[in-house]
């Protein structure tokens, strides 16, 4: 190597690791022999964790503590999807009745562990999120085209924002409460005005499946990534792409916004082995740059959340689930 | 006891029933007892699958003259649910190549094409691969197929030849985790010689109306 070229290397290090953030793990939970989880969310205060079981169960754990909270049972049903609301106070947790088809899904409160909402759905759901103000959960399945926004209150008042064919596999309310994003198997990211379902913008800026969507702390803007593996910031009310985050190997599994809108959380999986969901970078969204770049092989990472400026995100092996934090 | 025909000729005789055509009234009740009792199963849905392509060009040669892989031709005819062909159906097909790849930077085994006036239809393409990942998602190709006044139907056509299957789709279909039915296994024909084998199977779909 050169002497200068070598400089510079070390100079363009430096400036990395200047601003470079590392991942730490910060709690471990011990899973029960022979358990492995399906799916798994952090709540958005980053104290609790839910997961969906290989033994049909949903448990909840203290993120803190790691003390398992409860154990939700559903008469052996199949769990398939869990969000927690917005202030951790219920759990959505979505269930198949019949493969592919009859679904429900139960809301509960968070404590005194009663259903408080109940829904028998057409089909079994695999995509939850509930509304800024907890009032309104939307759902979505990606098998039977599916995807609905449920009015908690009146437990009747279901909006229709369906796509023609494809479902969706992410869904995002924007922070103000008035949108919800979702994106689409036939390979559009559509905005929906929440209250009456209309169709806000439909970006035409993809032509792979986009797999994720999240908004900007102003709902005027939002990230979608997928298939295609470039991460898109688009415009709300006119679904046009105004710039792109550099395209990386992996096919863009979940985006986080950070709540100053200055950052995102991009988890990626393998094109070719899907299962393999273990690579996170943070971007910072002014300029483009990298923060954190963490990839562990035998993990799988689900979910995370910016808790006051950080990143913190659960994964799981196969015998015990992690809590890390990017610091 | 009268039959179904009779029936019919009963209810014209009695005015239960009138013929309003040019055509006579045996043929309209002929005409209406075959849309009575002619109806087909719709074509069960299967996943979308997270590797659909929007913009796929017209196109219903997905093979080029060298690639590897054991060709095939895939062909069938559109019906709807009472048994009558859709003249007016587009179909659009993709799936991996022969070693379980998709190609997502361009269209390589991407293509759709209008169903001809019989609602017939063919594509000339490779048996695809397993994905690479070892999982036991059979070897399929999928279909989206569109018609004005009708139901868009997602779906997707699995081999019988398939090892998964083990020879025995109709028992073994299950072990693939999206198939929940052996309709949508179809049986491989085999032409040609053993130095250039020929691959053919059958799909027809029926869409459900509007």
């Amino acid at each position: 190597m050169r002497p200068n070229l070598a400089l510079l290397l070390l100079f363009c290090c430096l400036g990395v690791a200047a601003q470079a953030q590392t991942a730490r793990q910060e709690r471990s939970i011990a899973l029960t022999a022979g358990v492995s989880l399906a799916d798994a969310t952090l709540s958005h205060s980053g104290n609790l964790v839910a997961a969906i079981c290989s033994d049909r169960l949903v448990r909840v754990w203290s993120a803190h503590s790691g003390e398992l909270l409860r154990t939700i049972d559903e008469n052996g049903k199949l769990p398939s999807a869990v969000h927690f609301s917005t202030d951790d106070r219920l759990l959505a947790v979505a269930y198949e009745i019949a493969v592919y088809e009859k679904g429900a899904i139960k809301v509960f409160d968070v404590g005194s562990w009663k259903v408080q909402y109940d829904l028998a759905t057409p089909f079994t759901m695999y995509t939850l999120v509930f509304s800024p103000d907890n009032h309104r959960l939307a759902f979505s399945d990606f098998h039977n085209d599916t995807e609905k926004i449920w009015d908690l209150e009146s437990g009747k008042n279901l909006i229709d924002i369906s796509p023609p064919f494809g479902g969706s596999v992410s869904l995002s309310f924007s922070p103000d409460g008035r949108w919800v994003a979702s994106a689409d198997g036939d390979a559009f990211v559509r905005v929906h005005d929440a209250r009456d379902g209309s169709l806000r913008s439909a970006t035409k800026g993809f032509t792979l499946e986009p797999t994720a969507v999240a908004f900007f702390p102003d709902s005027g803007k939002l990230l979608a990534g997928g298939v295609e593996k470039t991460i898109s910031v688009i415009e709300t009310a006119s679904g046009n792409i105004l710039r792109t985050i550099p395209r990386q190997p992996g096919v863009i599994w979940s985006v986080d916004v950070s709540p100053d809108g200055k950052q995102a959380a991009v988890v990626y999986t393998s094109a070719e082995r899907f299962a393999d969901i273990n690579h996170l970078m943070l971007w910072n969204l002014d300029d483009g740059a990298v923060l954190a770049d963490f990839k562990k092989q035998g993990i799988t990472i689900y979910a995370g959340t910016f808790v006051g400026g950080q990143y913190f995100f659960i994964a799981a092996s196969t015998s015990q689930l992690s809590l890390w934090s990017l610091r | 006891m009268l039959n179904r025909r009779d029936v019919l000729q009963k209810c014209v005789a009695l005015g239960s029933v009138s013929i309003a055509s040019r055509f006579s009234a045996k043929e309209m009740l002929a005409a209406f007892q075959k849309h009575e009792t002619q109806h087909r199963k719709p074509t069960p849905p299967n996943t979308l699958g997270p590797f659909y392509k929007r913009l796929t060009p017209v196109n219903d040669v997905l093979r080029a003259p060298r690639d590897a892989g054991v060709p095939l031709t895939l062909s069938g005819q559109v019906f709807d649910t009472r048994g009558d062909a859709v003249d007016d159906a587009t179909i659009e097909i993709w799936q991996t190549n022969h070693q379980g790849y998709y190609d997502l930077d361009g269209y390589r085994y991407r293509g759709k094409r209008l169903v001809d006036k019989s609602g017939t239809y063919s594509f000339e393409s490779v048996i695809p691969g397993h994905y690479p990942d070892k999982s036991r998602i059979c070897q399929h190709v999928h279909y989206l197929v569109m018609a004005p006044g009708h139901e868009t139907l997602v779906t997707q056509l699995y081999f019988a030849t398939d090892p998964v299957f083990e020879g025995d789709p109709m028992k073994n279909y299950a072990r693939d985790p999206l198939l929940q039915t052996p309709e949508l296994v179809r049986p491989v024909i085999l032409t040609g010689d053993p130095n250039e084998v020929h691959a053919e199977v059958q799909f027809e779909l029926c869409l459900e109306r509007l």
